[in-house]
């Protein structure tokens, strides 16, 4: 029997990880080189594009036309003066909702607005990142730390960034040395410095916990329905039960794909939610 | 499915893979960037405004109406305030005014009282002056008549040179002649 030698566990770790290669099985797979490495000091980084980028710049594409052909859709209604209708109007709501109730609810109306671009962009490619690793084929860029990483590091200089310039430079510091209420002199500045380094650990722990949450929620729900499809594998042997085992994995799976449809929402909301809500607390930190 | 496994497996070898999804590869965090910040600008530019237009200058219009019925309200409430004012300054006017005719009003009936009174004073004096001077002058009138009527009985009794007797009738019917003639 040729399912005895499907390694499960090397199935679901490779085909959670990205790849020089696009698979399409059984129908053909797009494999290609790695670019040399590039040294930068001790750093060595290799510029290949991988599958995630493949799906991310996939992912921001269609963000993109969505966005696009929703906006006309909608001017051409405007024009003609016509009742908001169909696909441009759901959407619509969809990106409102997004800025007035995640955004400007959470930054504030004034600064709301400015940061508002930022955070939709960021909640629809999180969003459409990770639908695409839901398709057949597909794979979700923000199920890899690496994706993940960096778009927590560009929330990480909006919050700080942000921070910096609407508080000033002196403002800015009170958030790493805060002003201790009830202490003054010596015992304030010895607790000031004191709290310094566990401030800068909570600027530096908010992104961080963006990029492991969304590339954890996103990997755990492949790895839920690739080990749920490794039942299949590990007992399809017995000649009596595997049409009944069969039946109760695919029932399984699709349960999971269902609730991953929701997480994939869910996780897209909520890193644009906290995103807005610590560039909100930045603003407004006095 | 068997077979898709099989070619997943033979494919990892052949491939070059990362193997597992915990490995972090720094390339990708340069491929996110260009993609999420082409994506950020590009929809900054081409798609946001044309979706959010509507709404952000329905609720700028807004936001400007609520300013507009702000002013509008202040204005109307210094209008008030100051028509209060005026209201009040009016009265304290009036209510002056009509103290200022109440003073003159009991001054003129002052002067004018006083002015009667003086005037009665001068008709009582001029009367009782008068009555004076009609009664010395009867007084006067009546000493010349009874100084005429003594002489006149004087006269008489020397004329008749009577005794006492006849002298007492004599005076005594001259003068109830004199109360019959009146």
């Amino acid at each position: 029997m040729i399912q005895e030698r499907v390694d499960v566990g090397q199935v679901v770790l490779h085909h959670t990880a990205d790849a020089y290669a696009l698979d399409f099985e059984p129908l053909f797979t797009i494999s290609w080189h790695r670019w040399p490495d590039i040294h930068f000091g001790t750093l060595t980084l290799n510029l290949t594009p991988t599958k995630h980028v493949v799906f991310m710049v996939l992912a921001a594409t269609l963000v993109f036309f969505t966005m696009w052909l929703t906006g006309k859709q909608l001017e051409r209604q405007r024009a003609s003066e016509n009742a908001p209708k169909g696909f441009a109007n759901a959407m619509e709501a969809f990106v409102l909702f997004v800025r007035d109730d995640i955004a400007i609810a959470n930054i504030g109306h004034e600064e709301g607005e400015k940061y508002a671009p930022f955070v939709m962009a960021l909640f629809f490619f999180i969003l459409y990142s990770n639908v695409l690793g839901l398709l057949p084929w597909g794979s979700a860029a923000t199920g890899n730390l690496a994706v993940t990483g960096a778009l927590a590091i560009l929330s990480f200089v909006a919050i700080e960034v942000g921070g910096l310039m609407k508080l000033g430079v002196g403002g800015y510091m009170r958030t790493i040395f805060p002003k201790i209420p009830g202490i003054s002199g010596a015992g304030a500045v010895a607790m000031s410095l004191a709290m310094a380094p566990i401030e800068v650990l909570g600027k530096l722990v908010k992104p961080f916990a963006l990029a492991v949450r969304l590339f954890g929620n996103m990997t755990a729900g492949h790895f839920v329905i690739l080990s749920l499809f490794g039942i299949i594998f590990l007992f399809g042997h017995l000649q009596v039960w595997n049409w009944a085992i069969g039946i109760v994995t695919a029932g399984l799976v699709v349960g999971i794909m269902l609730l991953e449809l929701f997480v994939a929402l869910l996780q897209a909301y909520v890193f644009a939610l906290l995103t807005a809500t610590f560039i909100g607390m930045m603003q407004h930190e006095h | 499915m068997t077979l898709a496994l099989l070619a997943l497996q033979e494919s990892h070898d052949a491939g070059e893979s990362f193997g597992t999804p915990f490995t972090v590869n720094f390339g990708l965090f340069f491929w996110t960037w260009v993609v999420f910040i082409a994506l950020f600008f590009v929809l900054k530019k081409f798609a946001w405004p044309a979706i959010v237009q509507a709404t952000e200058e329905r609720e700028h219009r807004i936001k400007r109406q609520l300013e507009d019925a702000e002013k509008m309200n202040t204005e109307a409430k210094d209008a008030l305030e100051e028509h209060k004012k005026l209201l009040a300054g009016a009265k304290a006017e009036a209510r002056a005014l009509v103290t200022e005719a109440k003073t003159i009003a009991q001054k003129e009936r002052e002067q004018l009282l006083a002015k009667a009174r003086e005037e009665q004073q001068q008709v009582l004096e001029r009367a009782k002056r008068e009555i004076h001077a009609e009664r010395d002058a009867a007084v006067a009138d009546l000493r010349r008549e009874a100084v005429d009527l003594s002489l006149a009985a004087a006269s008489k009794l020397v004329e008749e040179n009577l005794d006492d007797k006849a002298n007492r009738k004599l005076v005594t019917e001259y003068l109830s002649s004199l109360e019959r003639n009146g």
